[in-house]
């Protein structure tokens, strides 16, 4: 065989299939044909040519010219990885040119599972994988983007939009109560350990994926139903998610450059008030004695616009990116290194994001037997934070009567000491940045013991130094001072380490018992430590290390967790006749952070499939289904997301005018345990007309039991403030998911270089709470904004999880005869007040809210609350299309969801009327009350009505707030669909022949639009919110997110 | 190669087998940051260490807002025309959804949990290296501190949860409320302990001692004078007419008798000069019974939890206060400000008028003369209790940390609660030993010594020695336990929210025109507050239908009738 040696095992697996697929040829009286193998772009190296049913053949050379001795008549076979292969009939010819297609979902290709790989046509479970194309296409900071709506099942949500943030990343729906519902990460086999991370905050990139340079991955495959996670056991409940980064191939060195240039901007403003709507809104509410007059508002005409906040925060912001990659290898030993560059400056001022990557990946032969591989990656990032949540609130809230600048060049700021501090201000002086190294390494040697039997052994380390700085100055604007000086520093090592051992038997008995087990023992071993020193006294603004402080004034602290995991697992594989397929795997898992006894865990699955395509009686079928298989399956899998040492009650050590004293630091639970998800899942897979139509339907049904969750006390167990012990972990009831999700990828027209091709996605899940083990069986989620807490998602039996609870606005007292109703019998009533209120201009009057009495006991209170809005869509979905002709590729991608809502919370106070701060100009629309005859009291309900009814859904200005207008209501419940036009790419791949001409292998220029327009009723910045604070039971709540940005970018791409 | 494999299988077989047979060790982790309540008390030292965070950390959130927001918001010492967390109080506008209402009751039931927590884990987890004397030591100081939430959570929501095991009901919280009356019960009897077992000289500056207890005892009697009809309360005599103008002579005598105990017996002493109290320096005073703990420090330095941040709320410019402070518009009412007698030296203490000169603030520019050094609030005069001026002023204060403790219980109070008791249930009093105490008082003021006593000149000597201490709203709840329509009619009569300015031309301060807005009318509803909306919504005996149940005691820990020999 003189086809260049390649390691790829894709391609390797692929031949040998090929193989197993077609019986040997008897060979006689060969001729020799000659040819090129081309596709659109030009010649195609390295392609295998050979005579249908032969184990030998030829390899295209750099001009994809091949020659091969067959036998006349034969049928010539040309298969190239990423190709449709080809069959040409020789006939007399011995000439014989190829144009191969390229072929994005080839059955051959290999999927990753758990702690190997398999045939896709072997696979059993749902596993749903993206390919490099994908990645490339949509041109993405961080990996995550690209699952977006292109992997049915999976949602994704970006928590903010500053660059580097995290993104919530829901399997199947979201299966666990408990605040970390993202899937593992196994990067290349390793499992990414996300301990340390600190979930509470939604900026911090806890997603490992925001360190991984998407143009260093090949594929990702996310496997979704129990069988294919189960192997992952104790970690794998929310789901896996498979990264393969890219590897060399024998030959000479392929050297790549990819760059691009772009801009954001602010896809969205809000319509605040300018300054002259605000001193106009700031007389009205004077004249209902809410605030006093105001000198400078005396004359609102001569007012200008004032502070536009959103301008003076928002900007168009560049980032570039470049990559370098080199990859090649000889028979013996290939390598692929890979550098990579990212600037991305924030839309908002303080925000931004750099990361510097570099990648290594070598393999080697170093016996016969014996095979070596080492990999590493370095991550170095630098993330800046400064525009947080409480910013943007602080800009759409700060006042228009305040100038960014004032006259002399220094920051201006409110006269008021309740208004925002001056957000420009403390972007650009404050310094809040982090800084993150990752070094990963991986280590593996694979022996071939016996023919089949391969015995792997692997160690895998993860080290992480993420660095937060922290710096405030002393200023003044306006009267909102600071006088100390303060810098922190927090830096925070973790190590991770595993190693594990595994044992492969794969061969096939009597051509028709395919069988492949796998046996594995594992240890993993995390270690995060964090040191913390904060300092002031500093003399001066221009130096902010804690040195230059004051050390008398100065603090250290530090603390360090060790977690472990032992587990040992086994996987069987069994095929019979290529038309029944058994996988079933068994894991065991011990793990530090449950109490002696409720240590170790079992986590069995077990998956059929039948290939009914290759079932005889499917034969006269086979030019129209080429593919058709059903696949079952069921698992168990765990989740052990608690904090560690949450059995044991800890004391905090705290410091005491008479020395360190300790106070109780959580409510322990010591019979805490795992959680666990069974599921079922019944899939399809079909492929028609040569692939042309590929059809992957899914069905399941996960019910999660011992439901992890920190408990959301009531405040009088003393569970907030700062004296507080933090809630217990418990294990607090079960949950259930179902739904189903499609994919269908179609090539439409494929006709003279011409192809277009549609991929859609489809998934649809719903979710309902099952049984919860506390006695009032409801789980509160409250949110403060200042001292204002309100309840705001209640998780309650049959329902769904983190519905939005609240109040009901039905309407409004615009005139004296609307706080009366007739009931059913004609009695005349007076219609439901707040506990405690009457009507009374300083209690309900004309132009205040009327709730709706649930109960119907004639008054309002938190009985008459109830569910207003179910933050989960109905279903989500992807449109892809993508257009090729003569090198051009054009790409539009739409992602939407469907049915969702929203909490528009920022309304509740930028629609407040009664507030001094900044408001929607739509709050200067506020209910007036008027006369009905002015000869009678104006102070009597019965003399006064709404003038504007008809146009406002606003209440009146009142300086009472008994009747709280804008207590937590179905006003501020959005309908959160959406569909957005996510990405139009476009790229040029120059025909090969001219780029030879110039020495180079490949160039493609493309350009991208991302986030380009969203169709939506929301009326906040943007539909897609995420969870707050990365919680789930937080989704949906919109409170000053980072709006995601509209990217343009433009990029080239040279390989030679 | 055969070799090869074998060896290397080998190797892996048994390394592999090495590390599985230590699985469960691999699992062992040890924590090396946090103490446990399992093994941490083993001695003497340890209960005192679990004690000391209870004058501070839990009582944090209480005194950032609840502590003046009630005492002296509600009651109508502060006119603070924005500030949500106060003026909703004041003005009557509260619902179960306001603003620092769920702080407010979660900040006192910090207080419960945590002293729970240290009573339980000194009964449960001490070696037996921690002395008998010390355990009852250490719960006689952590059952003072619930027994003072319990008394504020009483007075504030009336019917309330009352439990002594928080982790008991970590796993069943849906529990019923219990009666006022017992929740005042509970508390009393908490004290009592306190009053037994604690010793008679603070171990510590600053800790608790007998005397605090019995100094907190003759306050609670006094409500529990209210609640009750007659004789020790037993579940049965609880008063059901709070307008019937008589206290339960039984109670009263307790307080007497408690008040006197600690004028007698303990070492307490007034200071001399009023103003004295209000300084960093005089922490821990020889008046101070009982003072929240708080460090002096950046709170980035110290952290939260510890820090006295009333100042940064009270505080009207940066020049008085360390940093941003939130106080310019938080002023004394127009009628607490009317009601100072012109040569009461408490004023000049307690707000900073119009003219005032303080040499303790702005030291640097030669002092701080109010209106003069600064342009004066348009709202009213500023509160200058607890406002001890910057860093630069007094070398301690940062931001939102002044470094001044926080006045629960003075000698004073104990005085003008013997006065109180003495009268009991006449109209006034002439007693000589109501009068001096009443009058030691009064005079330390700079005012004439009264000859006679009554319920009026009670009510107004102790809202002007304690303006601004958070108690002033009680001394009224305790009032409409049995004169209820009378305390109604005086809260309407405040005439609430009314600004004022100094008028320059007259010389005066003069109120607005315009009567404050937004003030609704005061109720017997009024003398309680609605649980939160967010606790209603996890717990339905929270909810206004709900009837509480009785508490069921045990036996009598502390006789009331041995208590004071």
């Amino acid at each position: 065989m003189i086809m260049k040696r390649t390691s790829n095992a894709k391609k390797t697996l692929g031949l040998l299939f090929l193989f197993a697929m077609f019986p040997l040829w008897i060979l006689a009286q060969n001729i020799t044909v000659k040819g090129t193998v081309s596709d659109d772009g030009g010649p195609v190296i390295g392609a295998t040519v050979k005579m249908k049913g032969a184990t030998t053949g030829s390899v295209t050379d750099l001009d994809g010219k091949y020659t091969i001795s067959v036998k006349p008549g034969s049928t010539l076979q040309v298969s190239y990885l990423g190709y449709q292969t080809q069959e040409v009939k020789i006939g007399n010819r011995t000439t014989i040119n190829v144009v191969l297609k390229t072929d994005e979902e080839m059955l051959n290709e290999v999927v990753v599972v758990g702690y190997g790989q398999m045939k896709r046509a072997d696979v059993t479970g749902s596993v749903v994988s993206i390919n490099e194309k994908a990645v490339e296409r949509s041109v993405p900071t961080s990996i995550d983007q690209v699952l977006q709506g292109r992997a049915a099942g999976v949602q994704i949500q970006a928590n903010s939009g500053t660059p580097g943030a995290s993104t919530s990343i829901h399997i199947r729906g979201i299966n666990s109560l408990n605040a970390t519902n993202q899937p593992i990460f196994v990067i290349d086999g390793v499992v990414v350990d996300a301990a340390g991370v600190d979930t509470n905050d939604p900026l911090s990139s806890n997603n490992p994926l925001a360190s991984i340079n998407p143009s260093d991955i090949v594929s990702m495959d996310v496997l979704k139903d129990a069988s294919a996670t189960a192997i992952y056991g104790a970690r794998a409940s929310n789901g896996v998610i498979m990264i393969t980064t890219k590897r060399g191939k024998a030959g000479e060195a392929t050297i790549t450059y990819d760059g691009y240039v772009g801009w954001q901007e602010q896809a969205k403003k809000l319509d605040m008030m300018n300054l002259q709507q605000y001193a106009t809104h700031h007389n009205a509410r004077a004249a209902e004695g809410i605030v006093a007059y105001s000198d400078a508002f005396v004359n609102t005409d001569a007012l200008g616009e004032g502070t536009d906040w959103q301008d003076a925060l928002f900007r168009k912001a560049l980032m570039t990116n470049h990559n370098i990659s080199i990859t090649g290898g000889t028979q013996a030993s290939t390598y692929a290194i890979s550098g990579g560059y990212l600037n991305q400056k924030g839309i908002a001022e303080g925000s931004g994001y750099k990361r510097l990557t570099l990648r290594g990946n070598t393999d080697a032969q170093v016996k016969k037997w014996l095979k070596a591989a080492l990999s590493f990656s370095l991550t170095d990032s630098k993330q800046e934070v400064g525009a947080d949540n409480g910013l943007i609130m602080n800009a759409l809230e700060s006042q228009p009567s305040v100038a960014v600048k004032s006259a002399d060049g220094s920051y201006d700021g409110p006269d008021d000491v309740w208004m925002p501090v001056n957000a420009i201000a403390i972007a650009n002086m404050r310094e809040n940045y982090n800084k993150k190294m990752n070094f990963r390494v991986n280590g593996s040697l694979e022996a071939t013991l016996y023919k089949g039997l391969t015995l792997k052994t692997e160690i895998s380390a993860d080290y992480n130094l993420n660095k937060f700085y922290y710096y405030e100055p002393d200023y003044k604007f306006g009267v909102l001072s600071n006088d100390t000086r303060t810098g922190k520093w927090t830096k925070t090592d973790t190590k991770y380490w595993s190693w594990r051992n595994i044992l492969t038997y794969a061969n096939t008995f009597a051509e028709k018992h395919t069988v492949n087990v796998m046996l594995g023992q594992e240890m993993s071993h995390s270690h995060w430590e964090s040191q913390a020193s904060t300092a002031t006294g500093f003399l001066s603004n221009s130096v902010h290390d804690p040195s230059a402080g004051d050390v008398s004034s100065s603090t250290g602290t530090g603390t360090q967790v060790n977690n472990s995991l032992f587990s040992y697992f086994g996987r069987a594989f069994y095929s019979y006749d290529d038309r029944y397929l058994l996988t079933a795997t068994l894991r065991r898992d011990g793990s530090s952070r449950f109490a002696d006894g409720h240590r170790w865990g079992w986590f069995p699955s077990a998956a059929l499939a039948w290939k009914v395509s290759n079932e005889s009686f499917m034969k006269g079928t086979a030019n129209v289904i080429n593919n058709l298989k059903l696949r079952f399956g069921w698992g168990s899998t765990g989740n052990q997301n608690v904090s560690d040492w949450a059995y044991m009650a800890l004391l905090a050590s705290k410091s005491t005018p008479w020395g360190t004293g300790v106070l109780t630091a959580n409510n322990a639970n010591p019979d805490l345990k795992w959680e666990t998800t069974d599921s079922y899942n019944i899939g399809l897979d079909l492929n028609m007309f040569s692939n042309r139509i590929e059809f992957i339907a899914d069905w399941y049904y996960k019910k999660t039991r011992d439901l992890l969750l920190q408990i959301p006390l009531p405040a009088y167990l003393g569970s907030s403030g700062n004296g507080a012990a933090s809630n217990p972990w418990s294990n607090v009831g079960s949950l259930r998911n179902t739904g189903v999700e499609m994919t269908l990828n179609t090539v439409n027209i494929d006709k003279a270089g011409f192809q277009w091709r549609t991929n859609l996605v489809f998934s649809l899940n719903r979710n309902k709470v099952i049984s919860l083990d506390t006695e009032s069986s409801t789980i509160d989620k409250t949110f403060q904004v200042g001292s204002d807490v309100s309840t705001v998602t209640r998780t309650t039996v049959g329902h769904p999880i983190g519905q939005f609870w609240g109040y009901k606005v039905i309407g409004r007292f615009d005139k004296a005869s609307d706080f009366y109703y007739k009931d059913a019998d004609g009695n005349v009533k007076a219609v439901a007040l707040p506990e405690g209120s009457s009507i009374a201009k300083d209690k309900t009057w004309i132009g205040d809210y009327i709730f709706e009495d649930i109960n119907g006991d004639g008054k309002i209170n938190n009985e008459d609350e109830t569910f207003i809005g179910n933050p989960l869509p109905d279903f989500t979905y992807g449109i892809g299309n993508t257009f090729s002709w003569k090198g051009f590729d054009l790409t539009i991608f739409f992602s939407g969801s469907y049915g969702n809502d929203v909490i528009n919370y920022n309304r509740r106070f930028i629609e407040d009327v009664r507030s001094n701060s900044n408001l929607l100009t739509s709050a200067a629309n506020y209910a007036q009350l008027g006369v009905i005859d002015k000869n009678l009291p104006a102070d009597d309900f019965r003399n006064l009505y709404v003038t504007n009814a008809s146009v406002t859904h606003l209440p009146r200005l009142s300086a009472s707030s008994t009747n709280a207008n804008n207590r937590m209501s179905d006003l501020y419940i959005e309908d959160g669909s959406y569909l957005r036009l996510q990405n139009i790419s476009l790229s040029y791949t120059l025909p090969k022949n001219i780029v030879r001409k110039i020495k180079l292998e490949n160039v493609k220029v493309y350009m991208n639009l991302q986030n380009v327009y969203t169709w939506t009723k929301y009326d906040g910045f943007d539909p897609e919110v995420g969870a707050m604070y990365g919680d789930a039971l937080m989704t949906g709540l919109d409170y000053g997110r980072y709006p995601s940005p509209r990217i343009y970018t433009f990029g080239l791409n040279v390989s030679f | 190669m055969k070799l090869n494999n074998i060896i290397f299988i080998a190797a892996l077989v048994g390394t592999g087998m090495m590390a599985t047979s230590c699985a469960d060790d691999f699992l062992d982790q040890k924590n090396t940051t946090s103490l446990n309540q399992d093994t941490f008390f083993d001695s003497d030292d340890a209960v005192k260490e679990a004690t000391s965070t209870l004058y501070n950390y839990v009582w944090n959130s209480f005194n950032g807002k609840l502590y003046y927001s009630m005492g002296d918001g509600r009651s109508n010492n502060i006119t603070a025309q924005w500030s949500n967390y106060i003026k909703v109080y004041t003005n009557f506008n509260e619902t179960s959804l306001s603003e620092g209402l769920q702080e407010g009751w979660a900040s006192l039931y910090s207080v419960v949990a945590q002293s729970n927590n240290v009573i339980n884990n000194i009964k449960d987890k001490s070696s037996s290296a921690v002395t008998e004397s010390a355990k009852n030591e250490g719960i006689a100081e952590a059952r003072f501190m619930r027994g003072v939430a319990y008394w504020y959570l009483a007075s504030l929501w009336g019917n309330v949860i009352l439990y002594n095991n928080t982790s008991d009901l970590v796993n069943n919280y849906v529990v019923p409320t219990n009666p006022r009356a017992d929740v005042m019960e509970f508390a009393i009897r908490d004290l009592e302990y306190a009053a037994k077992y604690l010793p008679a000289v603070s171990s510590e500056a600053g800790r608790v001692n007998k005397y605090s207890a019995f100094g907190m005892l003759s306050r609670l009697y006094l409500s529990m004078a209210g609640l009750t009809t007659d004789g020790q309360y037993d579940g049965t005599n609880v008063a059901t007419d709070f307008n019937r103008g008589t206290r339960n002579t039984y109670y009263l005598n307790l307080a007497r008798k408690a008040a006197e105990k600690v004028i007698k017996e303990s070492s307490f002493k007034l200071m001399s000069d009023y103003a004295s109290l209000f300084k960093i320096a005089n922490n821990n005073c020889a008046e101070d019974m009982f003072q929240l703990q708080w460090l002096s420090g950046s709170t980035d330095a110290i952290g939260w939890g510890c820090n006295q941040d009333i100042t940064a709320f009270f505080g009207w410019s940066t020049m008085v206060s360390e940093g941003t402070n939130w106080g310019g518009a938080t002023c004394c009412s127009w009628n607490l400000f009317q009601e100072y007698e012109s040569s009461d030296l408490r004023r000049h203490e307690s707000v900073a008028a119009y003219g005032d000169y303080y040499a303790d603030l702005n030291v640097k520019g030669g002092g701080y003369t109010y209106g003069v050094t600064e342009s004066a609030s348009t709202n009213g005069a500023n509160i200058k209790k607890y406002v001890v001026g910057t860093h630069d002023d007094n070398g301690v204060s940062y931001k939102q940390s002044s470094g001044i403790n926080t006045h629960m219980l003075r000698l004073a109070e104990v005085y003008l609660n013997l006065a109180d008791a003495i009268l009991g249930n006449n109209a006034s009093t002439t007693d000589a030993e109501a009068l001096q105490y009443f009058n030691a008082v009064r005079t330390r003021a700079g005012l004439e010594a009264k000859s006679s006593i009554d319920y009026e000149t009670l009510r107004h000597e102790r809202r002007m020695e304690f303006a601004f201490e958070g108690l002033y709203w009680y001394d009224l709840v305790r009032r409409a336990y049995y004169k209820q329509q009378e305390v109604v009619n005086y809260l309407n009569n405040q005439d609430r929210n009314r600004t004022y300015k100094y008028d320059a031309e007259a010389g005066a301060y003069k109120p607005s025109e315009k009567a404050g807005t937004g003030v609704a009318t005061a109720t017997a509803a009024s003398m309680l507050l609605p649980y939160s909306d967010a606790d209603q919504n996890k717990n339905s005996y929270l909810k206004s239908s709900a009837t509480p149940v009785a508490y069921s005691f045990g036996a009598r820990e502390v006789d009331e009738s041995t208590l004071f020999e």
